[in-house]
């Protein structure tokens, strides 16, 4: 598989990082990303890293949270990796849906936007890391419509 | 991300929200947000000009809205067909909060 353009960034686990990550994506999405790619992978990011950052340790830990992207063709590769705790988000079951307003549950969206808006996701621990692998295939329109 | 809030015909309470609703912009407005919707009865919030919705911004509507319809009232979301429209139904909100595409039609809605 042949890698055409790869970039890294390094964040902590606090949440003023995710105004950081916002602004590296969206240069990085810049160039030849379609909008609605570079929504899906702004989304994605910013949902799987601030689930790391609320919940991947206890208060004073300190994490690294490492997130690659890669283009290989029309598909966009993003890696999040981290220190953290283990968490496997593709095991987390779909929100149910509410009957109304008074029962609706509020939170546990954000896996199930991720799982939504991008194309594919795979998950493995490995040497004391999570790493999330997420797939955003340029030429299949997600949630067209 | 900006909140500003405008008092329109038929008694509603406009808010219109402006830039990237994400994390960091969620933590901003909800302050603010929670005070209107304790203290108002039909509310409108505009989300035309916000370009970016996250889950923790789906949060403080949901809040508001359950706030809201608790004591009788009706919240109403104004926002066109875009990714942050896309963002709000798969998250099933629009079968919680009713989401409109005109500002007459949520109007008519909380008027009603």
């Amino acid at each position: 598989m042949s890698t055409l353009d790869a970039r890294r960034l390094v964040l902590r686990n606090d949440l003023a990082e995710l105004q950081r990550l916002a602004g590296w994506i969206e240069d990085w999405a810049r160039r030849d990303v379609s909008p609605d790619t570079s929504f899906a992978l702004a989304l994605c990011l910013e949902e799987t890293v601030a689930n790391v950052i609320m919940y991947g340790a206890a208060e004073h830990d300190r994490l690294e949270i490492v997130v690659e992207l890669e283009r290989n063709g029309g598909t966009l590769v993003a890696r999040v990796e981290d220190t953290g705790r283990p968490f496997d988000p593709t095991r987390v079951p779909p929100p149910a849906a509410a009957a109304s307003l008074a029962e609706a549950k509020v939170g546990d969206l954000g896996i199930h936007l991720v799982r939504s808006f991008a194309s594919g996701m795979t998950y493995e621990r490995r040497n004391g890391r999570n790493r999330l692998t997420l797939r955003f295939d340029e030429s299949q329109a997600r949630l067209s419509g | 991300m900006d909140i500003a809030v405008e008092e329109i015909a038929g008694g509603i309470t406009k808010v219109v929200l402006r830039g990237r609703f994400d994390t960091t912009g969620a933590v901003v407005v909800e302050l603010p947000f929670n005070k209107i919707v304790t203290e108002k009865r039909k509310i409108m919030v505009d989300l035309s000009a916000v370009s970016f919705l996250a889950s923790y911004a789906i949060r403080v509507l949901l809040v508001g809205a359950k706030i809201v319809n608790g004591k009788g009232g009706k919240l109403a979301i104004l926002c066109p067909e875009n990714n942050v429209s896309k963002v709000l139904k798969t998250a099933g909100m629009d079968a919680l909060i009713p989401i409109h595409r005109t500002e007459s039609a949520a109007t008519a809605a909380l008027e009603s």
